[in-house]
């Protein structure tokens, strides 16, 4: 197989892996339109989401997922469907800071309704789309891809076969030269001394262990012991025991690499390197800080197996065992169980990943894109409920 | 006023077959089985991943979407890891309401398999539920009053003369958190006065009747209104009978309709 990454250029030395309309409602009360005209489009994509533009002590976050997520490398265009709220109007000031490709503004309020919005969405989308696959890939150097790091429905197996494999695919990329990010804070809970040792300045070093203390200090606050839910009872029902045992082997993901720096939860991800991301472990609220990040290709390890993916980032799923690759293929791109199998190595299980990784970002598709798996989820630090 | 005998759930406006996914990661698949038979189904990103009273706040809620009255039979699809586990809030459910059944996508064979078990389930329990007309004996009407200025006392006066109970909800700032505290209480029909920077809602399983402002949104997005600001109390009763009697509302015509479900701690 050659080597050779190819990839869509953008400005600022950014590179897409894909080449997307992303349609993207800026209020919830604008998804199922959003959802439409993706759905009647020729291959736009959609989220959906539960923001109404709440101005609260999440406002900020949530702005900053909505604009990176708009800008992501990976989306040839994006189509606001907006309000016009200030709010809204300032996601999209930022996305077009952040160096987002294109940008088209459908304002509802201008256009008279919500049924003339998905009218004038599909001839706009179909445009793009056609636009977008008029652009040719060219060769792009390893720093083109960031790659981000999950694991969920993990099990006894993660930490020894699907985890350091991904640890294996990790280091590589990060040698090349390419980015690569490891997140789900609540998920290194007691491993995160291991991860400090390996920073490359004892100030990254503990700022690490300080974001992890951080994180359970927000949760405690609420009067909550946070490692009374880890592992959870998936997990337990997968074989793992205590949360040390879960930790050390989701931690096992990110390789033996040096961290370059840690990341809050949607900051754009440096060219080259290994990161930490302040995110949490809950699946779909990482993938969008990812993705908000300008993280355009994911390895999602999984014991259990799940079908989740992103509308924009190309999702990997690397299974731990053979015998849940074997029950539930159409979820599964690469099982790393053959490891525990005694029938490959972990290096050769680890470079049968480092290939797949190239050949993704060349435009191969993953389970999740051709089942279409956009979940989307924002990820709030406040209460959203009057207690 | 037309109603669907909907069992130990009561009697409903609306007869919708309900495709509840128990996590975030079952809503695709729940999306696809609910398209080929023509159930109601919606995203949402709960059902794993909280601690604290959110595990029992979530899991009461989805047991309030599934017995709803609006609907008549539920199929829970959940994923097998998630912490509100699928089979054990299908149990609950069962032992209120026959018209119930669960399946788990990691036991499945995968996302087609889940896919085809699940439209045979959703048939299998349309089979079982024989949609049986009735009359609404009493109308339960949910009033979201997001906007503040609004005074609502004649047109709650004028439906409590006529037998109609009203639950007023107006303690969220947001008509998507109000929608789920009417939802909780069973409410039939919800007539919303969106705040007027807001644009029109509504809840998937609960016909949404919008009433505008006269604020500079609303008059721009007048066609996604049900009723003007200058609605009468009549006109604005006669929209209600006509909603119960099977016209769509503006929302419910778009397929639009979110769920905002709230949570004390986040994700973790």
């Amino acid at each position: 197989m050659s080597k050779q990454l190819t990839a869509f250029a953008r400005a600022d030395e950014r590179w897409g892996l894909r080449n997307h309309v992303l349609i993207l409602p800026l209020h919830s009360a604008l998804s199922a339109t959003a959802r439409k005209i993706a759905d009647e489009s020729d291959g736009a994509v959609a989220v959906s989401h539960d923001w109404s533009g709440e101005v609260d002590g999440d406002f900020d976050r949530i702005i900053k997922t909505f604009s990176g997520f708009a800008a992501n490398p990976n989306n040839y265009a994006t189509v606001f469907i907006t309000i016009g709220t200030p709010g809204e109007l300032l996601i999209i000031d930022l996305a077009k800071k952040l160096g987002i490709n294109k940008a088209e503004v459908l304002n509802v309020a201008e256009l008279g309704s919500m049924s003339k919005i998905a009218g004038a969405g599909l001839k706009i989308a179909n445009s793009l789309v056609k636009e977008a696959k008029a652009q040719s890939r060219i060769s792009a150097p390893w720093s083109a891809i960031a790659l981000g790091q999950e694991c969920g429905g993990s099990d006894a197996l993660s930490g020894i076969t699907a985890n350091p494999a991904l640890g294996v695919a990790s280091d590589r990329l990060v040698e090349l030269g390419a980015a690569s990010v490891l997140g789900e804070t609540t998920e290194i809970l007691g491993a995160e001394h291991l991860l400090a040792a390996r920073a490359i300045t004892p100030e990254i070093g503990a700022q690490i262990i300080e974001t992890v203390a951080r994180y359970e200090r927000s949760i405690n606050y609420e009067g909550i012991d946070m490692r009374g839910a880890q592992p959870s009872r998936g997990n337990i029902e997968g074989g793992l025991t205590t949360l040390e045992e879960k930790s050390l082997g989701a931690a096992k993901k990110a390789g033996s690499a040096q961290f370059s720096g840690v990341l809050e939860y949607a900051d754009q991800v440096p060219k080259s390197g290994l990161y930490f991301m302040d995110t949490p472990g809950h699946d779909t609220e990482q993938l969008t800080g990812f993705a908000a990040g300008g993280i355009n290709v994911v390895v999602f390890t999984t014991g259990r197996g799940t079908p989740t993916g992103s509308a924009i980032m190309p999702t990997i799923k690397l299974a731990t065992n053979t015998t849940m690759a074997s029950a539930i293929p159409d979820l599964i791109d690469l099982n790393a169980g053959t490891i525990a199998d005694g029938i490959k190595t972990l290096a050769e299980v680890g470079g049968e990943l480092f290939d797949l990784i190239l050949a993704v970002a060349n435009g191969q598709i993953t389970k999740a894109e051709r089942g279409l798996h956009h979940e989307f989820s924002l990820s709030r630090m406040y209460n959203t409920v009057i207690k | 006023m037309r109603g669907f005998d909907h069992g130990n759930r009561g009697i409903g406006v609306r007869d919708h077959q309900l495709i509840l996914p128990s996590v975030v990661c079952s809503t695709r698949v729940s999306s696809r089985i609910a398209k080929e038979i023509g159930a109601i189904t919606f995203a949402h990103q709960h059902g794993c991943g909280f601690i604290g009273n959110d595990v029992g706040r979530i899991t009461d809620y989805f047991a309030a979407l599934a017995n709803h009255p609006n609907v008549s039979s539920t199929l829970v699809v959940g994923l097998g890891c998630e912490t509100i586990q699928g089979n054990e809030l299908a149990d609950k459910l069962l032992a209120k309401n026959k018209s119930t059944n669960y399946l788990v996508t990691q036991e499945s064979g995968g996302v087609q398999g889940t896919v085809d078990s699940g439209v045979a389930a959703a048939k299998a329990l349309q089979a079982y539920y024989q949609p049986t007309p009735v009359l609404l004996p009493r109308l339960h009407l949910g009033i979201d009053l997001s906007n503040d200025d609004l005074k609502v006392d004649e047109i709650v006066a004028a439906l409590t003369s006529v037998g109609v109970d009203i639950t007023v909800a107006a303690s969220q700032k947001n008509s998507g958190l109000n929608f789920s505290d009417l939802m909780e209480s069973g409410v039939h029909v919800i007539l919303s006065f969106p705040d007027g920077n807001q644009p029109a809602s509504g809840f998937p399983l609960i016909p949404t009747i919008n009433v505008a402002s006269n604020s500079p949104l609303h008059l721009a997005l007048s066609d996604d209104f049900d009723l003007s600001a200058d609605a009468t109390n009549e006109e604005i009763m006669e929209k209600i009978y006509s909603v119960i009697n099977g016209e769509l509302t503006t929302v419910e015509a778009l397929g639009a309709g979110e769920i905002i479900a709230g949570r004390e701690v986040r994700s973790v």
